[in-house]
């Protein structure tokens, strides 16, 4: 255990040094800056977040700038690859948690108050020629843990996007009237190019560590690097965008974008048919200093309950949102707001039968006590930006749903439980280079997998997960 | 089982070698073919700089009607990262790295051809006194008239640049960057250097809304 903490320790070290060499050598920017020229800045109002210049590059397929490898003199004109890393420190409003039977007491989170490296990622995010480009991402989290509880460093497959866009400017255009693109891509939403969705949507950033709410629909991650997707979109003067995808899972020839997941692990993902259609249209419209967003998206997920065992019936979900995104961007001042809200439909068409007939699932899969089931998630965030060095953000976030007691217990007074949590997140953000990112979080819950108070029979209150997040975020 | 998907992906990049060759006819209207000043302005500079050349945003001058041999001038000075306020930095520089001596001299040509942007009144008061300085100058101060350098309506004068319909916003900050040096504009400097922030408020106010 000492060793392990003061591995740990030696990492967080080693990272300090790190943060220390890239905050005093700035011009260090991750590939894509190096590609344009340009500065995190020209695509980014604060990272992850696009400006309408950095839709516009993620649209046109990361196509602007130059090939990383050079044609006309020996060698490469910049390195297509960049490295990102956390470090950090979380803290849980009460930690302890009290068997009610025996008394005995754990604790909640690991770590609680101590440094940990959370993790680091890879990227390969690159113009490949005029017309295609490439986001790669791999990921090492430091703090996944096996099945005994022990921490085990384990890396995986992150968020991926593969592109080929083309711009259409007919004669007399004055900007180009269309931009056409394709995308081979890991995770539904990843190709969105606003950040009111889930895949690039707040919070940015959360405790590796912490106690999360359970619930989510599957558009909102639930897919993420289980999946393999081909889409295709149109983007008409910047105006009208619609986007169209088919995912499936990702095995045989996709494989390599679920590479590292527990696809072989009872429960450990989602294994879905052949076809899962996703969709998303948008309105943007950008004046003055002000871009606007009103939009849609959704899909449709055929699940196999057992993810090893795809010779069943499925049990299809089906999500369609709403969302919407303001910009307000100067060299001081930047105000940003996302807000979306997704319906969730769940039809658990093979898990319900099963379950009444035999009283459990398919293999790992769930248990429903209705035939169908409602899952709502809300959630908005405002943010202001100073110089974009100082940073502020609220945010609240809502899930509410039907009381199933198969897949959510029941309440302590018997009742069937509800997959509800509420909360807001209060974060300030501090950059002193472009490239770093220091951010204090704090999480405050209302009501947490179901309940304000004693939600999980042990006479633990929701607030007893609020959570206060220090996270040194760097890119390289 | 794995062919569609493969399919799939084999289509999507034939399609995108298909949109390759297709580019380079449609880069080819019927109107002759386009010089790569114009593909760029269209498929790229009109991102922040607008359509022709006319942004909405004052964080993103606007470029259409100014003079041939300050775009050239300003595109050379991204390059050369001589011109290094934070704007030009973050932006430019990438974006001018990039460019041959050709395509700059293209991309000014054309947007010097384009119609200027139509001048947005401002605060009559400060146009007022804009106009005042624009013509006459503060000879007490020893200030010349803009006007004798840029020209009477601002329309500029051979290398000196257009300001007439410039963002307001964008007119007072370059003069700010040419007062403190952080922009390199020697002439400029010595003009404008003992300017009060009513005087260069007053003047881009002005200029806007001719």
């Amino acid at each position: 255990m000492n060793g392990k903490i003061g591995s740990d320790l030696g990492r967080s070290a080693a990272l300090a040094v790190l943060l220390w060499v890239v905050a005093t050598h700035a011009s260090a920017v991750p590939s894509f800056a190096r590609q344009t020229g340009q500065e995190c800045a020209a695509c980014h109002v604060s990272w992850p977040e696009l400006t309408p210049y950095g839709r516009f590059f993620k649209a046109t397929g990361y196509t602007i700038g130059k090939t990383f490898w050079s044609s006309d003199k020996p060698g490469v004109n910049y390195v297509p690859a960049a490295v990102m890393a956390q470090a950090s420190i979380s803290s849980v409003r009460n930690n302890s948690a009290t068997d009610p039977d025996t008394g005995d007491t754990t604790s909640v989170m690991p770590r609680q108050n101590l440094p940990v490296f959370s993790g680091a990622s890879l990227f390969v995010a690159t113009k490949l020629n005029d017309y295609m480009g490439i986001f790669y991402q791999w990921t090492y989290d430091n703090l996944a843990y096996d099945d005994a509880g022990v921490r085990k460093g384990h890396s995986s497959i992150d968020n991926t996007d593969l592109r080929a866009a083309y711009k259409y400017a007919p004669e007399n255009a004055d900007i180009p009237d269309w931009i056409f693109g394709l995308t081979v891509n890991n995770n539904p939403t990843v190709s969105d190019l606003w950040n009111s969705s889930p895949a690039w949507g707040f919070p940015f950033a959360t405790s590796p560590l912490a106690p999360t709410p359970a619930a989510a629909t599957i558009v909102d991650g639930g897919l993420a690097q289980q999946v393999a997707g081909l889409g295709a979109y149109a983007w008409w003067k910047k105006t009208i965008y619609a986007e169209i995808a088919d995912y499936r899972t990702a095995n045989v020839m996709a494989n390599a974008l679920r590479r590292g997941l527990p696809y072989n692990d009872p429960g450990g993902v989602f294994a879905v048919t052949r076809n899962n259609p996703y969709w998303r249209v948008a309105y943007a419209h950008d004046w003055d200093v002000n871009s606007i967003m009103l939009g849609s998206y959704g899909m449709v997920a055929n699940v196999y309950p057992d993810n090893l065992n795809t010779t069943t019936p499925t049990d299809r979900y089906s999500d369609v949102a709403v969302d919407a995104q303001y910009q307000y961007i100067t060299d001081v001042h930047t105000v940003t707001a996302q807000a979306t809200y997704i319906w969730e439909k769940q039809s658990y068409n093979a898990s319900y039968p099963i379950t009444q007939e035999t009283g459990s699932g398919y293999g790992a899969g769930p248990t429903p006590a209705n035939p169908t089931d409602r899952l709502r998630t809300f959630r908005i965030k405002g943010s202001y930006y100073y110089e974009r060095v100082y940073g502020a953000t609220l945010a609240y976030f809502q899930t509410t749903g039907s009381a199933d007691e198969g897949l959510y217990g029941t309440t302590a007074n018997g009742d069937p439980n509800t997959p509800n949590s509420n909360g807001y997140i209060l974060q300030l953000d501090y950059l002193p280079v472009q490239n770093v990112r220091l951010l204090l979080q704090y999480t405050g819950y209302g009501k947490f997998n179901g309940a304000r108070s004693n939600y999980d029979g042990t006479g633990r209150n929701a607030s007893d997960n609020n959570t206060l997040f220090f996270d040194v975020w760097v890119a390289f | 089982m794995t062919i569609p998907y493969t399919a799939l992906l084999a289509a999507a990049l034939a399609l995108a070698g298909v949109v390759n060759v297709a580019s380079a006819e449609s880069a080819t209207p019927a109107g002759g073919p386009r010089t790569p000043g114009e593909e760029r302005a269209i498929n790229l500079c009109s991102t922040c700089h607008g359509p022709r050349g006319i942004s909405t945003s004052p964080e993103f001058p606007i470029l259409a009607a100014q003079r041939e041999g300050y775009l050239v001038a300003q595109l050379e000075a991204f390059q050369a990262k001589t011109r290094e306020e934070k704007a030009a930095h973050d932006f430019m520089w990438g974006i001018a790295g990039n460019l041959d001596a050709a395509t700059i001299r293209s991309i000014a040509q054309y947007y010097a051809s384009q119609p200027p942007a139509a001048g947005r009144p401002g605060d009559p008061a400060l146009v007022a006194k804009g106009r005042e300085l624009w013509e006459k100058g503060v000879p007490d101060r020893s200030i010349p008239p803009c006007a004798s350098c840029h020209g009477a309506k601002a329309e500029g004068v051979a290398d000196f640049p257009r300001l007439a319909g410039q963002h307001t916003k964008y007119v007072t900050r370059q003069i700010e960057f040419i007062q403190t040096l952080t922009r390199k504009a020697p002439v400029m400097h010595g003009i404008v250097k003992d300017l009060t922030p009513d005087e260069m408020q007053a003047i881009a106010v002005y200029v806007q809304s001719l």
